[in-house]
């Protein structure tokens, strides 16, 4: 159902209801026109924004945090449980990295509880991207800048008002609480939505063409055609090994079972964010590892988002955000390669067989 | 699952017996008994260090207890072997894929081993032998560095080579004077003069340091054992086990779930597929 909000409410009202009784997620403006995502216990009109574009920190780290506390050794004690929360404002770029997360976590072998409990007790109001960062290419791995799927509640702000969208029976419900502000969206006001999100979507489009990407490129192809090229090698070449394109990634979910101890010195286990560009990433005891070479660590990172997750779950293990770019400190940027991928890829510039 | 997912069982390491100067075999006894075919592996975990994965060599039709047979190698393992009978440790598991056995019925076995490798293939071995009928023939071929660096050497005094359904060799890389058995790489034994198999229809299972599952691999392939007919043990630095932290990734697989266990065309076309 597609509802707009009644002359005598304004958007902040409807923010402020939602956020009643939920731990918050909200972006606040931050240098250079990039947002943060903060955490609150309510909704702070004129501190808080639904954001132009994604914010810094992916949005991953909800569910997946950086370090999480998995267990003392022979305690099986239950964690606290998890508040109810709402994040306002997440970008499709991050709310489709959750179909990525959702497959790892709970769809194989074993549900990881935490994670459950996490997406279970959490709204995600969804919004359109009014502007794009420089780094943004969502566009060229089949994305666009608005949500499609995957959210509870979209909000989409036009010149002649907003369009407010239930995603699933929770968003649903959860619009019941402020229903009294709404009413149904008319045709005229979904005609100027998807006016300006063919717009939006231009725009997006015009700066990946920039950098030589254009929608519905086979990135699949493209990686595993120019799997053998010295591109791997060239580009990794200034690369450090920090790892922060793999933490800032909005789909990178590799982790480290690390043991410590706790506070009182037991044993005790956490779960921590780990990057396949370390060395030690996949060497085994005895010092062997697959990957000895840099270049072959900086290929397997795109090997997985652009060979594995196409095959395994029909769709990129990238969704443009672009975070890679903004983070790598040698200055590769994720558009180069690809573009370079597809240059170089002998199976997208296949011979026709005439020779 | 009881256990909090990624937290272990707790076990108490009931024996340590002493396999070679560098490989034990820890007998764990679990609170709760784990229950794993063939193949499969578990995380064994120590408190407060790490776990690392490992597949047990004891038959799996005990559930009791297990044994693991392993070398020191690596930081947990460095641990592992300082400690004591009555030490506390922990299981996870068990996890991925056994030997597909069913499918080995009525045909004649090849078990090639190095090293510590042995050790899965005990755990299978012991599972074939008690119902050997069931087999064409086993044919067991192992090569360790040294005489003394042989695992599980009481195992050829238990008189399984005997009898004609058990054909058992060993090969040394190097000899010394305790030894009077056959000397050389353990390709040296799988050539036609040292082995006498059915190739065509036959099923091979290997298990070893990958420099000798490389070249064991290609001295199958050339004796005429069908890719999908060779299994292989793969390893990668599997963590989490249940395929979502991401390290044991191999091609489209995750070697924790979809493995340790391979047929060889499964994974012929990786890269790096040894670790060489």
């Amino acid at each position: 159902m597609k509802w707009t909000l009644l002359d005598a409410y304004g958007l902040n009202d409807v923010l402020v209801a939602l956020s009643k009784g939920r731990e918050v997620y909200a972006q606040e403006g931050h240098a250079k026109g990039r947002s943060r995502l903060s955490k609150s216990t309510n909704w702070q009109t004129g501190f808080h924004t639904l954001g132009t574009c994604r914010p810094t920190e992916p949005l991953k780290s909800l569910f997946f945090p950086a370090r999480e506390f998995v267990g003392r050794w022979n305690d099986s004690a239950a964690r606290e449980p998890m508040p109810e929360r709402i994040v306002f404002g997440v970008k499709n770029c991050d709310l489709s990295s959750l179909a990525i997360h959702d497959f790892v976590f709970l769809e194989g072998v074993a549900k990881d509880p935490y994670y459950a409990e996490a997406r279970a007790k959490t709204l995600l109001v969804s919004t359109d991207c009014s502007d794009q960062l420089d780094v943004c290419f969502c566009t060229a791995v089949g994305e666009q800048p608005w949500a499609e799927k995957g959210f509870d509640i979209n909000i989409a702000g036009t010149v002649e008002g907003c369009v407010i969208e239930d995603g699933s029976a929770r968003g649903a419900k959860a619009l019941q609480e402020v229903e009294h502000m709404l009413e149904p969206a008319d045709d005229e006001l979904l005609a100027e939505l998807a006016q300006q999100r063919i717009e939006r979507m231009e725009e997006l489009v015009d700066q990946c063409n920039r950098h030589g990407l254009r929608p519905g490129t086979d990135l699949k192809a493209a990686f595993e055609g120019a799997f053998q090229s010295e591109l791997w090698a060239e580009f990794s070449e200034n690369c450090v090994e920090c790892g922060a394109c793999n933490f800032i990634c909005c789909t990178c979910h590799c982790f480290l079972l690390a043991d410590g101890v706790d506070r009182d010195g037991a044993p005790a286990r956490s779960k921590l964010w780990d990057a396949c560009l370390y060395s030690g990433f996949a060497r085994t005891a005895g010092g062997g590892t697959p990957r000895p070479f840099r270049a072959e660590r900086f290929r397997n990172r795109f090997d997985k988002k652009f060979s594995y997750f196409p095959e395994i779950l029909g769709k990129y293990g990238c969704d443009g955000c672009g975070r890679c770019t903004e983070a790598c400190i040698a200055k590769i940027d994720i558009r180069d390669v690809l573009r370079r991928a597809i240059n170089d890829s002998t199976a997208l510039h296949a011979d026709t067989g005439n020779d | 699952m009881t256990q909090p997912l990624y937290m272990p069982i707790p076990a108490t390491i009931e024996q340590i017996t002493d396999e070679t100067p560098d490989i034990k075999t820890f007998t764990i006894r679990p609170e709760v008994p784990v229950t794993f075919k063939a193949g499969q592996f578990v995380e064994l975990a120590l408190p407060g260090v790490g776990e690392a994965p490992f597949t047990p060599s004891s038959s799996p039709k005990i559930s009791e207890n297990m044994e693991i047979t392993i070398m020191r190698t690596g930081r947990v393992t460095d641990r592992l072997h300082r400690m004591g009978e009555g030490d506390e440790v922990g299981i996870r598991g068990p996890m991925g894929r056994a030997y597909p056995i069913e499918q080995f019925h009525g045909r004649e076995i090849l078990i090639v081993g190095g090293g510590c490798g042995v050790g899965p293939l005990r755990s299978l071995l012991l599972d074939l032998v008690d119902e050997l009928d069931r087999y064409a023939r086993v044919i067991v071929r192992y090569g360790a560095k040294t005489p003394d660096s042989i695992v599980f050497k009481d195992a050829q005094t238990h008189g399984w080579d005997q009898g004609g359904a058990l054909d058992v060799m060993l090969t040394v890389d190097q000899d010394d004077d305790s030894w009077d058995g056959h000397v050389g790489m353990i390709t040296s034994i799988l050539t036609e003069d040292y082995l006498d198999c059915h190739a065509d229809d036959g099923v091979a299972v290997m298990c070893g340091p990958p420099v000798m599952m490389k070249y064991g691999t290609g001295m199958l392939l050339q004796r005429g054992y069908r890719p999908e007919n060779i299994w292989l043990s793969m390893e990668r630095n599997m963590s989490c086990g249940i395929g979502q932290c991401g390290h044991c990734r191999l091609g489209r697989y995750y070697i924790c779930r979809d493995g340790p266990v391979f047929s060889y065309d499964e994974i012929a076309n990786n890269p790096r597929l040894w670790d060489d």
